[in-house]
């Protein structure tokens, strides 16, 4: 039932923004995915919760996808985990929406106007990989220290120092 | 620089191997570091100020310093304040990593600490003997470890806790963010093997901790 629900979700999502989805990824019991415009993810994201309740983000991931065997190049994809506490059916479901951004000039719009709970996540996302996030009241460095002037250490490109 | 502040220099030699260089791996850091070696021509006087392998100056005062010396290392008044020292340890423990979880087991009454001195908690740092780190220290870690060093009085020992404060365990050679081994900001006395060590192996580092402390010379 709840598949269901998220495959429902999905298709509304895509008859209302039709243009500014890029596609979705829906696998049963696996994966629930939607990769939207870079411009539109702040809308998207405002649908979601306004219209199907899903009320906090679980996390915020980044991938970055240039050394990915089928369907790689220069991007970057950052990932929200959203999930619903008022919904009861969509409990124990994840729905991911992803922006895939150019890896030269990584910059997305944040959601922490639409989810507060990101703010930590997004901080984190900008250490390891650089994303900037426009909106985000306090981006700085969360993990790493403060005298950090390597790239960010978890695109393809950092060579770990001691590896050879 | 950053180091500097916590006179961190002098205790980071400039190395070249695989560990010297995960610690100081940013540019502006490995120019900071000096190594600092004595000319030939200036070594005399320098063993005249500092004395042969003493970290510090003599400290000046003559005869009376040497009496206060000899006093102090009379074999029964030494034996008797190490044996103080010892008999009640002040410990503070730093949780950086999951070793914590052991040391709540060994704090809590199925092995009662107490026994042999090791007080389980204590109000502040300029009250505490004994520094337990407890797992995995990074580099945003390092320096309030060596902050919260620096912040305890004299006498003070250092004890380091599981595979990775030693040597940097699961994130040896290669991580590009964690410590190589606690002794490369902190003189270390005792270090307690494991991952996690079991309580008894922590009871055998306080054991250890309480010998070298009665065998020990007095300042």
């Amino acid at each position: 039932m709840t598949w269901e629900k998220l495959r429902k979700i999905i298709d509304d999502v895509k008859e209302k923004f039709g243009e500014d989805l890029v596609r979705e990824v829906y696998v049963e019991r696996k994966i629930a995915k939607i990769v939207v415009k870079k411009e539109s993810i702040v809308e998207v994201a405002r649908y979601l919760r306004d219209t199907h309740r899903f009320d906090h983000v679980k996390g915020v991931t980044g991938v970055d996808l240039s050394r990915l065997r089928e369907g790689g190049g220069p991007y970057i994809e950052v990932l929200y985990h959203l999930g619903s506490l008022e919904d009861q059916e969509l409990n124990d479901v994840i729905l991911n929406i992803s922006v895939i951004l150019d890896i030269e000039n990584p910059t997305v719009s944040s959601l922490y106007s639409i989810w507060p709970s990101v703010e930590f996540h997004e901080r984190e996302v900008y250490d390891m990989l650089g994303v900037i996030f426009n909106g985000h009241p306090k981006l700085e460095r969360i993990l790493l220290p403060e005298y950090w002037m390597d790239i960010p250490p978890l695109r393809k490109e950092y060579k770990v120092p001691g590896r050879g | 620089m950053v180091l500097d502040q916590f006179n961190l220099t002098r205790r980071i030699p400039k190395k070249t191997g695989v560990f010297g260089y995960t610690l100081a791996y940013s540019k502006d850091i490995i120019e900071a570091i000096v190594e600092e070696v004595i000319p030939d021509d200036e070594r005399e006087e320098a063993i005249k100020e500092y004395g042969l392998g003493r970290p510090m100056k003599l400290i000046e005062g003559g005869d009376t310093h040497y009496v206060l010396q000899v006093i102090k290392n009379n074999s029964l008044i030494r034996y008797l304040v190490n044996w103080g020292r010892m008999a009640s340890l002040w410990p503070a423990h730093l949780t950086t990593a999951c070793c914590s979880v052991e040391f709540g087991a060994v704090s809590c009454s199925r092995y009662d600490p107490e026994r042999f001195g090791w007080i389980p908690a204590t109000g502040t740092l300029r009250q505490s003997d004994v520094l337990l780190i407890e797992g995995t220290v990074n580099m945003k870690m390092a320096q309030r470890v060596r902050m919260i060093y620096d912040q305890m009085p004299n006498p003070k020992w250092v004890i380091a806790m599981g595979a990775c404060a030693i040597s940097g365990g699961l994130y040896a050679k290669d991580s590009y963010n964690v410590l190589q081994g606690l002794n490369d900001i902190v003189p270390v006395d005792v270090y307690v093997p494991g991952c996690p060590p079991r309580p008894e192996t922590i009871f055998q580092g306080f054991l250890l901790l309480r010998d070298k402390i009665l065998k020990s010379r007095l300042d």
